[in-house]
């Protein structure tokens, strides 16, 4: 395909272990095509080069200072579109887990007492990026998987609406052929969990977490009572859902 | 019909020499669980199982198939792709075999479907006998024996001392690999299967008092079912077909995710999305097709965001009302074949024959 001018692409990295990046660096048999077909203007992990004039911005990481607030609309300003690239960045990921506290506590255990004289260290619930900004397409998962960001950027090059499952890992599971884990004895959020993962957790003998967050209308009250019947005390029933899911249940509260 | 014995023997050295030609998937444990997959040696068969959690459709209709190859540029190029390949199905009850056969008559369906077609043509199917589990329900819709759609199917000679006729009350299968012990006999259902038993083992000639087994292993099997359906088959489109506003779809919408497993644990459920994948160079891909589930969001979402059957309880009444009425008036027959792999699989204990006997009952106040 002959293009005209290539489209510019950037990436930005905010609150989290960069894990989903990695993924996008990960995918070397598609990179040169890739690379042949957009120019990548801003991309910490991978290059020197800092430009601002991007097309498409994929953004990782979750929203946890203020600082990161304005950053983030700066970058909504510039790009056409954004996508949001991982859990932490789509849902607000794990981070959210220290929503759960006082910011004042969370400051003071991760940087010690005299954290609050210092300004960078500023610390607000960790949110998604869609809490800031709005977003136009979003890439699930902890951590992306190769095959889905390729498919969005794809899309995106083919000026296709790329295709976001809205469908539970229960699907994912019996396509792999899985015995479900709840008939093993164990217990997962898959069925309310967006699913596009092909169940590796699963089908690897683990359950799963949730960490592609919930599908569009998941049914939290259904859920919460299979996990009961299956053994599950009030209590944890809700860290069941707030490991991934905590900004989907609580936003900035507990 | 036709009749050989097999020895426990006899059956070891039958699936050697089919795996010598064959791709053979059979009855497997996963996990503790029965499965179908591939066997590499006649050992990991086993043979004498409760029903699988997932059906053998998945070796005539994949949950996801490549049908073309194409390529964009200068001189654009389109190649059809059907894959398949030899291979056995050994070890497939009376209930998946009714499934098979109506499968048979969607994919023959005007236009007929080359991949499923190609693929049936080339797949040896060897039923057996046996036991139901606490979800199983074939004998209420007729499909707990079958006496056709196979090459060969075997009827397990219980033996006096044999575990068998066990009521899995839990989830766990039952160990009946005692009933091995007896030996077979083996129906032939085709010239095919007649030949590959002839050529891979050793069969002898049945007694009169073997086939009589038969007959009474089936009278015992049939008092083992502990759910029915409480109607006749033939009056269930009807009932179906009246019982579109009942207030059951709203009550089991209410409790169901919407997960999709009915439909994907289904062996008569065939529904596919078809999809491309362009490779990363943006001028060559494929056009594949991956199962679709009428009871996920998405499934009756069209352009423009519209949405046939925006709740769960409308979907649900579409599932089952392709099993027992919409299908049966396309197709002749139920699309129901009483596996009870849709209640087993459901987390919320969505159980088929009890919503069904709901209908029934309001139906019979209505009349």
């Amino acid at each position: 395909m002959k293009t005209k001018h290539k489209p510019k692409f950037a990436f930005f990295s905010f609150t989290c272990c960069e894990g989903c990046q990695l993924q996008v660096l990960a995918c070397e048999d598609e990179l040169p095509d890739i690379l042949s077909l957009v120019d990548i203007v801003n991309f910490r992990e991978a290059i020197d080069e800092k430009r601002d004039d991007y097309d498409i911005a994929f953004i990782e990481g979750s929203v946890s200072r203020n600082h990161e607030i304005e950053e983030v609309k700066k970058i909504r300003e510039k790009a056409k579109i954004i996508v949001a690239l991982g859990a932490c960045s789509a849902t607000g990921g794990l981070n959210c887990l220290k929503n759960r506290f006082p910011m004042e506590e969370v400051q003071r255990v991760v940087y010690g007492d005299k954290a609050k004289k210092y300004k960078h260290l500023d610390t607000i619930p960790a949110r998604p990026i869609d809490a800031v900004i709005p977003v136009d397409y979003y890439i699930h998962g902890c951590p992306i998987t190769k095959s889905e960001f390729l498919d969005v950027l794809k899309s995106l090059l083919l000026g296709k609406k790329p295709e976001i499952p809205n469908y539970p890992v229960c699907v994912d599971c019996k396509m792999a052929g899985n015995i479900c884990v709840f008939e093993k004895g164990m217990t997962c959020v898959g069925p309310v969990t967006r699913a596009g993962c092909s169940a590796i957790c699963v089908t690897y003998g683990c359950v799963c977490w949730g960490c592609r967050g919930l599908v569009d209308d998941p049914n939290i009250e259904a859920h919460e009572e299979t996990l009961k019947r299956y053994g599950l005390t009030a209590e944890g029933v809700v860290n069941k859902f707030d490991l991934y899911g905590g900004w989907e249940r609580h936003g900035e509260g507990k | 019909m036709e009749y050989r014995f097999l020895s426990k023997k006899g059956i070891a050295s039958f699936l050697t020499g089919l795996l010598k030609e064959f791709k053979v998937y059979g009855p497997i444990k996963k996990d503790g669980f029965p499965l179908y997959g591939e066997i590499a040696s006649e050992k990991d068969i086993n043979l004498f199982h409760t029903p699988t959690h997932l059906s053998p459709k998945q070796y005539l209709f994949p949950p996801k198939e490549t049908l073309l190859k194409f390529k964009n540029g200068e001189t654009p190029s389109i190649e059809s792709v059907v894959e398949a390949n030899d291979q056995i199905l050994f070890g497939i009850h009376a209930c998946d075999i009714h499934a098979i056969r109506l499968l048979d008559r969607v994919f023959s369906y005007r236009p007929s479907d080359i991949n499923y077609i190609k693929r049936r043509e080339k797949t040896v199917i060897v039923g057996i006998d046996c036991i139901p589990d606490k979800y199983c329900f074939c004998k209420g819709v007729n499909t707990m024996t079958v006496d056709s759609g196979f090459d060969l199917f075997l009827h397990p000679l219980i033996s006096p001392n044999g575990k068998s006729n066990r009521i899995n009350s839990d989830r766990k299968p039952a160990n009946l690999g005692q009933d091995m012990s007896a030996g077979f006999l083996v129906e032939i259902g085709t010239q095919r299967g007649k030949e590959l038993l002839r050529k891979h083992t050793k069969t002898r000639k049945t007694t009169v008092k073997e086939i009589r087994k038969i007959a009474e292993s089936k009278n015992k099997k049939a008092e083992l079912f502990t759910k029915s359906i409480n109607a006749e088959p033939s009056s269930l489109p009807l009932i179906y077909s009246g019982s579109y506003n009942s207030p059951v779809w709203e009550k089991i919408g209410k409790i169901c995710y919407g997960c999709g497993s009915c439909n994907n644990v289904c062996p008569t459920c065939y529904c596919f999305d078809v999809r491309d994948n362009i490779q990363a160079n943006l001028t060559e891909g494929e056009r594949y097709r991956v199962w679709d589930a009428c009871l996920l969001e998405d499934f009756a979402k069209v352009a423009g965001g519209h949405n046939f059957r925006k709740t769960r309880g409308e979907r649900l009444r579409h599932r089952f009302n392709r099993k027992f009425q919409y299908q049966v008036d396309k197709f002749g027959g139920l699309f129901c074949v009483g596996c009870g792999r849709c209640s087993r699989t459901c987390l919320v204990n969505i159980n088929i024959v009890e919503v069904t006997n709901e209908l029934i009952e309001e139906s019979n106040k209505r009349s």
